[in-house]
């Protein structure tokens, strides 16, 4: 074996070994690219599925932005419609108010003429309720002349009766004196001359005919309401038609009496009343009457 | 067969020639180097020669 030969084998031999150590060396601390590229990919498909569905909850959210869009423009377009509407009713109203505002105006200057008319009545009422006391006050003063004038009448009536007795028995005495005169007369042929009275005979005293001191009130109406349960009734007549508290109404159907009512409240036009000697339930339109 | 050749050949493959042993070495360590970039290509990329 050559020198060369020995010189080459040991070169070859440190080459091989340097040479392998580099490369178990590179070997060792190179990259792995496949498992990047796995993890890359993995990335990569993992972002992409993001994205489609990034992509489809953008679509979904367009499409429900368009949609409320949509929906708000419809509202704001009724909404709209409303304004206008309620702008018109505004107006509407404001016309109403000044009209009756204007009315209120013209209530007022009617209630003030009525207050006014109401103070004159009021003081005509006094006047009238003044004279009415002096009436009253003649009245009762008028009444006890005629109480004593009846009175003195009765004692008259009384005279007058004792004297017609008298007249009687002394007619009586006078017819039974003629009788026995004739009598005796007529034996000489001569009878009684009827006597001639001196004074005239006026006509008998008698008592005055009796005035019709009491009379029908007369008040009709109908029954408007009838509270059954509580026995109460209302009707339509009151006060202005001259009801007054514990006046008796009959309650008439027809030719059937259904019961009383006694008035307990007046008011100026109606009034109500309890029911009394009830026969027959009582209806709205019923009649009632103060006399039957 | 000469009796030449045949001690020829016995002075060509002396066991403990350190020559020798060096080149046995050589090609053990390219051997195990070959052995481990094949075994760490094939773990991590699942075949040896081709592209993966």
């Amino acid at each position: 074996m050559s020198a060369l030969t020995k010189i080459l084998m040991v070169l070859l031999t440190i080459s091989a070994i340097f040479l392998c150590g580099i490369v178990v060396t590179y070997v060792t601390n190179a990259d792995n690219y496949k498992e990047k590229y796995d993890s890359l990919y993995t990335r990569f498909q993992t972002e992409q599925e993001k994205r489609t569905s990034v992509d489809q909850q953008l679509e979904k959210t367009t499409e429900q932005a368009n949609r409320l869009e949509k929906e708000l423009n419809d509202k704001i377009a009724s909404l709209n419609i409303q304004v206008e509407q309620l702008k018109g009713e505004l107006d509407k109203a404001e016309r109403e108010k000044s009209q009756l505002l204007q009315r209120v105006d013209g209530f007022a200057a009617q209630v003030a003429t009525f207050t006014k008319t109401n103070e004159d009545q009021r003081s005509l009422l006094e006047n009238t309720i003044s004279t009415w006391k002096n009436v009253e006050a003649n009245l009762i003063k008028e009444q006890s002349e005629h109480k004593e004038t009846a009175r003195l009448l009765l004692e008259k009536l009384a005279i007058i009766t004792t004297l017609q007795e008298q007249n009687k028995r002394l007619m009586e005495e006078n017819a039974s004196l003629q009788t026995k005169a004739n009598q005796s007369l007529q034996q000489y042929g001569k009878t009684t001359v009827p006597p001639s009275l001196v004074t005239q005979i006026t006509e008998q005293a008698r008592p005055a005919p009796m005035l019709q001191i009491t009379k029908e009130i007369g008040l009709k109406g109908r029954v408007v309401n009838v509270d059954i349960k509580n026995k109460m009734a209302e009707i339509s007549i009151g006060k202005a038609n001259g009801v007054e508290t514990d006046m008796r109404f009959h309650v008439i159907r027809g030719d059937q009496f259904i019961c009383d009512i006694v008035i307990i409240d007046v008011e100026p036009e109606k009034a109500v009343g309890r029911l009394e000697y009830l026969q027959y339930e009582p209806q709205s339109g019923d009649s009632i009457s103060t006399n039957l | 067969m000469s009796p030449d050749g045949q001690t020829r050949s016995k002075k060509l493959y002396v066991p403990n020639d350190i020559y020798t042993i060096m080149l046995t070495i050589a090609f053990f360590i390219v051997l195990a180097t070959a052995a481990y970039v094949a075994y760490t290509c094939y773990s991590q990329y699942g075949t040896i020669f081709n592209t993966p």
